[in-house]
């Protein structure tokens, strides 16, 4: 596959990854899913519900053909609740990854970074692809990255908030020095902000809010995928460095033509 | 009377309510980072003539930060025995009602019928402490109801933190504590005898349930019972106030009211549906990620216009009698009447219609048993 995602031990086409909580139905989910092409979701263990099909998110994602699951920690307060939520989304649905997401405050739903590179160890000893949602930290990104995260997800801006790349400076560092892949994930409100990130050099995007929000999800969820697309060939194909002036396409006159009769 | 903290002064804001006018209230509605100043404004009598703006601001606020879903629960009644004497509850101590507590044989049966509705969350309630019903009652009651569901809360009588820390451990995740009013002098006249009686002892409860390890308290005053607009000002200050003491306790608002035109007790400061919705709006704005209740004491009509505008969270299906589920009696002794009577399946296809998913189950007794 031309320019694949490796992550964990595979590697996909689609470098969205799409959040599948606040939607008005399943069905708006999964149409969501579908147009976005992504091939890793990630759904919250606190919405799987065995007793209830027409409440559960995680059935109808499972017979999904094309897309891994990524459970999700979301709801825990600390390490030690990350762990088990883990193991019971890992017995669920059998993926080996999981999202690692503990957020102590549920206001502003801000990640633990303690709590996380716990929970983080802890995990990646049981075998996780582990893929720990984290403030935009460049120092804890690479903690989690040298205890063997497979991935980081740094913050854009918070949960829900719209806010999109606001930790834009810390982004750059992160990605500047990863030897994992760098997914940014939540805050992100418009595809413009995911091509943006994708120029940068991340190599995901995690949507939820912004496309479960929208008006019309599975359009909003066909946009992002085209940014994304846009973004990555952007950065692969080399963006031209910026310049406060205007430089000419033909220099009329070369500052340093004298240096050509120079003796050395 | 005891004297109130000083988190509880609320004189300005209350001042900025009564002068706010429309170009101030433009300016709330468009403020990157609400509190309680514009909470105030919004409260106001010029802002009510903005309630279209209001709504708007706070659809787009609930969609934000809950999505397109409102997460449902049921009340459990466990007892309905109390020593307090509240002039405005249907099981307060001088009323001749019938009077029972859940056996464990018919605690089993109400779970089994919640379950059949396909609930997960569920809030217990009692009177006020008593040795009959009190607090060893209260936890073995969450801790049979924690074995069978998600999410177990509770809402009942004020208790140490040490009991709140106890109640945690049996497996229940938040309480809520209505104060009723915030105005001593009010308060001094609605509770006149019981252990409810003690104000300050009940306005520290939220906090030491945060304190004893509960993720969150729910907050809230019944509507009618005094001045709305102090009361409401007071009700923010609180919840501000326990989230900047507690900084991972969670918060959430209920708004009860006493219904003009139902019940014995006449409310002695009625708020109307378009003040209630009002509140409920400047909440959202102000306070936007914080979960926001409304129960079936409301009429359908205004729950479904509501839901998801400003409301986050809804009980469905309730019954206020002790025994109410199995039975499928009609209720004959209630706390308080519903007006919303419609079950599990017609609320949910009610809110499928407006385009809201209706979650039943929004957390997982994994957490629970990690404390095990």
């Amino acid at each position: 596959m031309e320019d694949g995602f490796r992550l964990g031990d595979r590697t996909f086409a689609s470098r969205l990854l799409l959040g599948t909580g606040k939607f008005a139905s399943i069905g708006a989910m999964l149409g969501a899913v579908r147009a976005s092409g992504a091939e890793l979701v990630t759904v919250a263990l606190r919405r799987f519900n065995r007793e209830r099909p027409d409440d559960d998110l995680c059935a109808p994602l499972a017979a999904l053909g094309g897309v891994t699951l990524v459970p999700n920690t979301s709801g825990a307060m600390n390490a030690r609740e990350a762990v088990r939520a883990a193991l019971l989304g890992r017995e669920v649905t059998g993926s080996p990854f999981v999202k690692l997401e503990i957020h102590p405050n549920p206001h502003h739903l801000l990640p633990d970074p303690i709590e996380t590179y716990e929970a983080a160890g802890l995990l990646v000893k049981e075998g996780f692809f582990v893929l720990p949602y984290m403030p935009a930290d460049p120092v804890l990104a690479r903690r989690l990255e040298d205890i063997g995260c497979a991935a980081v997800m740094p913050l854009g801006s918070a949960i829900g908030s719209g806010q999109g790349l606001a930790t834009l400076a810390m982004l750059q560092v992160i990605v500047r020095d990863a030897g994992v892949p760098v997914i940014v994930d939540a805050g992100l409100r418009s595809p413009s902000e995911a091509a943006a990130a994708m120029e940068m050099g991340c190599d995901a995007v995690l949507i939820n809010s912004a496309i479960a929000a929208a008006e019309n999800p599975a359009l909003m969820a066909g946009a992002f995928a085209q940014a994304i697309v846009a973004g990555r060939q952007a950065r692969r194909a080399g963006l031209m460095p910026r310049s406060d002036t205007a430089v000419p396409t033909s220099p009329a006159a070369a500052l340093t033509a004298f240096l050509a009769g120079a003796g050395d | 009377m005891p004297p109130l903290p000083e988190w509880l002064d609320v004189a300005p804001w209350l001042a900025l309510a009564r002068r706010a006018d429309r170009a101030m209230v433009r300016q709330a509605l468009a403020a990157p980072s609400p509190g309680i100043r514009e909470f105030a404004i919004l409260l106001s009598s010029a802002a009510a003539g903005e309630l279209e703006a209001l709504a708007a601001r706070a659809q787009a606020l609930t969609r934000r930060h809950f999505g397109r879903t409102i997460g449902l629960y049921a009340p459990l009644y466990l007892s309905n025995y109390c020593p307090t004497r509240c002039v405005y509850c249907g099981f307060a101590s001088d009323r001749k009602i019938q009077r029972h507590k859940l056996t464990p044989a018919e605690l089993a049966a109400e779970a089994a019928a919640l379950k059949q509705l396909g609930l997960e969350e569920v809030l217990l309630l009692t009177g006020d402490r008593l040795g009959t019903a009190g607090y060893e009652f209260l936890r073995d009651g969450v801790e049979r109801l924690a074995a069978q569901f998600h999410s177990v809360s509770a809402e009942a009588f004020a208790m140490s933190e040490s009991e709140y820390a106890g109640l945690a451990a049996a497996g229940c995740t938040a309480v809520t504590l209505y104060q009723e009013t915030y105005d001593p002098a009010r308060y001094a006249l609605l509770h006149t005898s019981g252990p409810k009686a003690d104000y300050s002892g009940r306005l520290d409860a939220p906090a030491r349930a945060l304190g004893g390890g509960m993720r969150s308290a729910g907050l809230g005053v019944l509507l009618g019972l005094s001045e709305p607009l102090t009361d409401v000002l007071r009700l923010f200050a609180h919840a501000a106030w326990l989230r900047r003491r507690f900084w991972a306790g969670g918060v959430a608002i209920a708004f009860p009211r006493v219904r003009p035109q139902s019940g014995d007790y006449a409310a002695g400061f009625p708020v109307g549906e378009s003040l209630l919705a009002q509140i409920v709006f400047a909440f959202r704005i102000a306070m936007p990620e914080t979960p926001l209740v409304l129960s079936t004491r409301e009429s359908p009509r205004f729950r479904d216009g509501m839901a998801g505008v400003g409301i986050s969270k809804m009980s469905v299906a309730s019954r206020t009698t002790v025994g109410g589920y199995a039975s499928g009696a009609a209720p004959s002794s209630a706390q308080f009447e519903i007006e919303d009577h419609r079950g599990v399946e017609e609320f949910g296809a009610m809110l499928r219609a407006k385009g809201l998913q209706p979650v039943f189950k929004n957390w997982d007794a994994v957490y629970r048993a990690a404390h095990a």
